[in-house]
């Protein structure tokens, strides 16, 4: 088998990662009823949904106790997608005359 | 066949000749799985790409759009997965723990839940056919006043189709693992295509956090 163990995780905890989860998603659904005005209502949305995502791959797809290597490429691959968020907005934000029929 | 001598023995017919042990085995595969879901990460960051380049042309379509998606079916499909990431996390630990009735029936509450997920879905999009909200040219609704309405809904049915087709494969593979589960192929030294579909399915979890506040819940 394996030299050293892999993580087993309790039932115990595996349920409050979940019962965490649902709290945040009341939680995101409860910041609209008060209205957060423009640029921070969707900074706070993204926000939340970021720290949903981060206890996901942290506690469920085990990254907490992992190669450090899986982790980096998770990171890496969020780094490109803001990469090509950037430079796409760079382009459609500036445009004097964005392209007519789009 | 086998799985009658796994309590006796070390089982290692899964290992395959060159991978020193099964631990090195076991680690190469979720690399690999890691390394495609970056890929899968990048895939939908196109969409989410067209999505952000569009709501910072039309704030207001976005705002009156998203009128026309029910919040209430939206937040339950997101427990809907939520929940199901917890069986699949159940499963990978019955496994671990070499309790594979555990596994199986964990796996069977997770496909039941990523039912609930499609069919829930499937009224969604029926309904919004039945109103005439098509995506791009076929689009006919006329209770959304702004020219380029019919471009939010191509945005809305491409993420949640392309995400809605992942939960099908995802139901696919799982199906796939009971079928191996009951002829015994795991065991607490070898489970990894439970632990690579369980990376996979909350990837798939994921994508559906961001979708939901990004898609229900502007306003």
């Amino acid at each position: 088998m394996s030299a050293h163990e892999h993580h087993i995780s309790s039932a115990k905890f595996l349920w409050g990662v979940g019962i965490a989860l649902f709290i945040l998603t009341v939680l995101t659904v409860a910041v609209t009823w008060i209205q957060i005005p423009e640029p921070w209502n969707v900074v706070v949305a993204i926000a939340i949904a970021v720290v949903k995502a981060t206890v996901v791959a942290a506690f469920f797809m085990n990254l907490f106790w992992d190669s450090k290597f899986n982790t980096m490429i998770l990171i890496m691959s969020a780094l490109f997608f803001m990469l090509l968020i950037g430079i796409t907005l760079l382009d459609t934000l500036y445009r004097i005359d964005p392209v007519p029929s789009f | 066949m086998s799985g009658t001598s796994a309590t006796i023995e070390k089982r290692l017919d899964h290992l395959q000749h060159h991978f020193i042990d099964s631990d090195q085995q076991f680690e190469s595969a979720k690399l690999g799985m890691w390394i495609f879901l970056a890929t899968e990460i990048l895939f939908f960051g196109g969409l989410f790409a067209a999505y952000i380049v569009y709501r910072s042309w039309y704030p207001e379509l976005y705002i009156q759009a998203s009128t026309e998606l029910n919040t209430f079916w939206g937040a339950i499909n997101t427990g809907v997965l939520i929940g199901s990431s917890l069986t699949v996390a159940m499963a990978i630990r019955s496994a671990q723990l070499n309790q594979i009735k555990g596994l199986i029936y964990n796996l069977y509450i997770t496909i039941a839940l990523a039912f609930v997920f499609m069919v829930i879905k499937y009224f969604e999009y029926t309904h919004k056919f039945h109103l005439g909200i098509y995506p791009g040219e076929y689009y006919t609704f006329e209770g959304i006043a702004h020219e380029k309405a019919n471009i939010f809904f191509s945005i809305y049915y491409m993420m949640t189709g392309v995400h809605g087709l992942h939960v099908l494969i995802g139901i696919g593979l799982m199906i796939w693992l009971v079928f191996k589960a009951k002829k015994g192929a795991f065991h607490s030294g070898y489970y990894t295509p439970v632990e690579i579909t369980g990376l996979y399915w909350h990837l798939v979890d994921i994508i559906w956090i961001f979708l939901f506040p990004l898609l229900y819940l502007i306003d």
